[in-house]
């Protein structure tokens, strides 16, 4: 019957009870959306980049990120590729010849990573042939096809079928040039990616840099990306003397942001809990205040001060916890209607694209948040309980009873 | 012996700065069965001395023995206990607990005391038959008239099967029809199971039903007259 008391005391004043109720969800609705949408974000960008390139593993020969020279090739990259593609935790597999260069155009020239790739495996690796915004990736009938990001194409002011000459340094140390012909334009989330990436034939490359196959960057995608540390270990003895990375040693300010969201997200609502911890004490006082005569009178008849503590206790508990599932229902309706649908913030795209994040978000949140909150709830009304319920057995029955 | 012996009881507020001398060397015999009225005007002592042997308030010194047993010297929390065991309290604003049925306000008490669902219902129905409410029992006090709240009060205190019950004003805030009935269920009662009820009060109508009437004035009895 106390518990029963304390839920039927918490409608006692049904506007004052509403009003707090209101607003934790309305607390817990902002936080709980506003993390989703952040989550959804920096998902994507990892998603994205990860997609875009990067891969979930890479392998290098380990001084080649130095200075990115075009000699500090994988020793027997083309026998690690194909002992990778035989792994059955390995999805797909892109070996990449990686060379520094200068592409131009009658219009311009600009400093480019020219990325030789197989276009089928590359492909299957990352999803460049998704994001064509023309064209074709590398699958032509010209001579040295190239697929140039649409950031790059306006730079150099180049078209489908415009020529552009690359050049390089060679294996000897001498300048390469390659003629080229654009046959795709691609316009990823990254318009600095766009910018800075020009992909051809890594067969045209090896025949004009006369030149058994060389990669430089091996690319792996997984089929669970939770085995990644596993395979990464697996990968490393298979490779031995080569550098193998994951997307998170690769990208460390992605891993960061990823890492630092899911604490953020914790923090936020910690935030939202401890200023709503103030908003239900107060209730609670008023509440308390309001019943001195008969906590009083409780107290008198035989009532015992641990059980005036626990009855304040649970109707603050009742109190949040009935404002923080309302909430998190809400939140999760939201959350799960927006994540089916997505959020479309296509107006301010080109600010998303900087960040490398798609304007396209889809909001969500790890079922475990929803759990940690209702704990976090029962703590925050535990501590938002104490001072009224001090207040309350610290009344004497004599005096409580002839207060008005 | 007397159900309530109370000997040389002071109770000095303010002992520190300007104190107040609010119950002064009181001896007081009180048997079971008694229907016994402590009158006297405005701050003569009156509430303090029912809080003293309510176990609500303690002595500065001097002792209170019901049924043999000191109970100034019970630390807070037996004290508590011993309230909720063996007296029965009626409020002059008759404090209900207004979320409560009426059958409920009463089975708290019992709850309280560890009592079974079972015997709490039994009780309540039949204390609040007993003081004419049978039919309201589901009723939560804000549905009912003053003179019944205040009958719920007077059930609420029979609930826990005291040694006696205290009244504080409890006619104070009711119409004459609603006091008498009152006061003749209290009797009824008194006679029926041998409840001693203890009032403070300043009520006419409660002094002409009362068989001893304690007149306090400045803490000291003044007057002890039974009828």
């Amino acid at each position: 019957m106390l518990i029963a008391l304390s839920w039927k005391n918490i409608w006692r004043n049904k506007k004052r009870s509403l009003v707090i109720i209101m607003a934790i969800t309305s607390g817990l609705w902002g936080g709980l959306f506003l993390n989703a949408v952040w989550l959804g974000m920096v998902e994507s960008m990892v998603e994205t980049a990860i997609s875009r390139n990067l891969a979930h593993i890479q392998i290098h020969q380990p001084q080649f990120d130095q200075d990115r020279d075009i000699r500090k090739h994988i020793a027997d990259g083309d026998g690690i590729y194909r002992s990778l593609t035989a792994h059955n935790s390995i999805g797909a597999v892109s070996a990449r010849t990686l060379i520094n260069g200068m592409a131009s155009s009658p219009a311009s020239a600009y400093g480019v990573n020219i990325i030789g790739v197989n276009a089928q495996n590359e492909a299957n690796v990352c999803d460049i042939t998704t994001n064509l915004q023309e064209g074709v990736f590398l699958d032509s009938k010209y001579r040295n096809p190239a697929v140039v990001g649409a950031k790059l194409a306006e730079r150099l002011n180049l078209n489908l079928r415009s020529k552009i000459i690359l050049s390089f340094q060679n294996l000897q140390g001498g300048i390469n040039y390659l003629a080229c012909r654009v046959v795709g334009i691609y316009k990823t989330n990254s318009t600095q990616f766009d910018e800075m990436n020009l992909y051809v034939n890594q067969a045209d490359l090896f025949k004009n840099l006369d030149t058994k196959p060389i990669f430089h960057e091996i690319a792996v995608r997984l089929n669970a990306i939770d085995s990644l540390d596993a395979v990464k270990a697996k990968i490393e003895n298979i490779v031995p003397g080569q550098l193998v990375e994951t997307w998170k040693e690769i990208a460390p300010e992605l891993a960061y942001l990823s890492d630092m969201m899911d604490f953020y997200a914790y923090f936020f609502i910690g935030i939202i809990i401890a200023a709503l911890i103030f908003g239900i004490t107060n209730t609670m006082l008023m509440s308390v205040v309001e019943r001195f005569k008969e906590i009083g009178m409780l107290m008198a008849i035989g009532m015992h001060k641990s059980k005036v503590f626990i009855m304040i206790l649970a109707e603050t508990v009742f109190l949040s916890l009935t404002g923080g599932i309302i909430g998190i229902v809400i939140s999760a309706v939201t959350i799960l209607l927006t994540g089916y649908t997505g959020i479309n913030l296509s107006f301010i795209a080109v600010s998303l694209e900087s960040f490398g994040s798609a304007a396209m978000l889809y909001p969500y949140l790890p079922l475990s948040i929803y759990f940690t909150l209702v704990l976090l709830i029962v703590i925050a009304a535990v501590l938002a309980s104490l001072l009224p319920a001090y207040k309350a057995i610290r009344l004497l029955p004599a005096e409580a009873i002839r207060t008005n | 012996m007397a159900l309530i012996e109370i000997k040389n009881l002071n109770k000095i507020y303010n002992t520190i700065a300007v104190p107040v001398h609010a119950v002064k060397d009181v001896n007081l015999l009180i048997d079971k069965g008694e229907f016994t009225a402590v009158v006297g005007p405005s701050g003569s002592g009156k509430t303090t001395l029912l809080n003293i042997i309510g176990g609500l308030d303690k002595p500065t010194d001097g002792q209170v023995i019901i049924d043999g047993r000191d109970i100034t010297k019970l630390s807070d929390s037996k004290m508590v206990d011993y309230r909720l065991k063996n007296i029965g309290f009626v409020f002059q604003s008759y404090n209900l607990i207004p979320v409560l049925t009426a059958r409920e306000n009463i089975e708290f008490i019992m709850l309280l005391q560890g009592e079974n669902k079972q015997k709490r219902d039994e009780r309540a129905t039949e204390l609040l038959k007993a003081v004419g409410l049978g039919d309201r029992i589901d009723t939560r006090p804000a549905m009912l008239s003053g003179g019944q709240q205040q009958r719920v009060a007077v059930a609420r205190a029979l609930a826990s099967k005291p040694s006696f019950v205290l009244a504080d004003e409890p006619t104070a805030n009711l119409d004459s029809a609603s006091a008498e009935s009152l006061l003749d269920m209290m009797e009824e009662l008194n006679k029926k199971y041998d409840m001693t009820f203890i009032f403070s009060t300043h009520d006419s109508r409660v002094m002409k039903r009362a068989r001893r009437i304690i007149t306090l004035v400045d803490g000291k009895i003044a007057d002890d007259k039974k009828s």
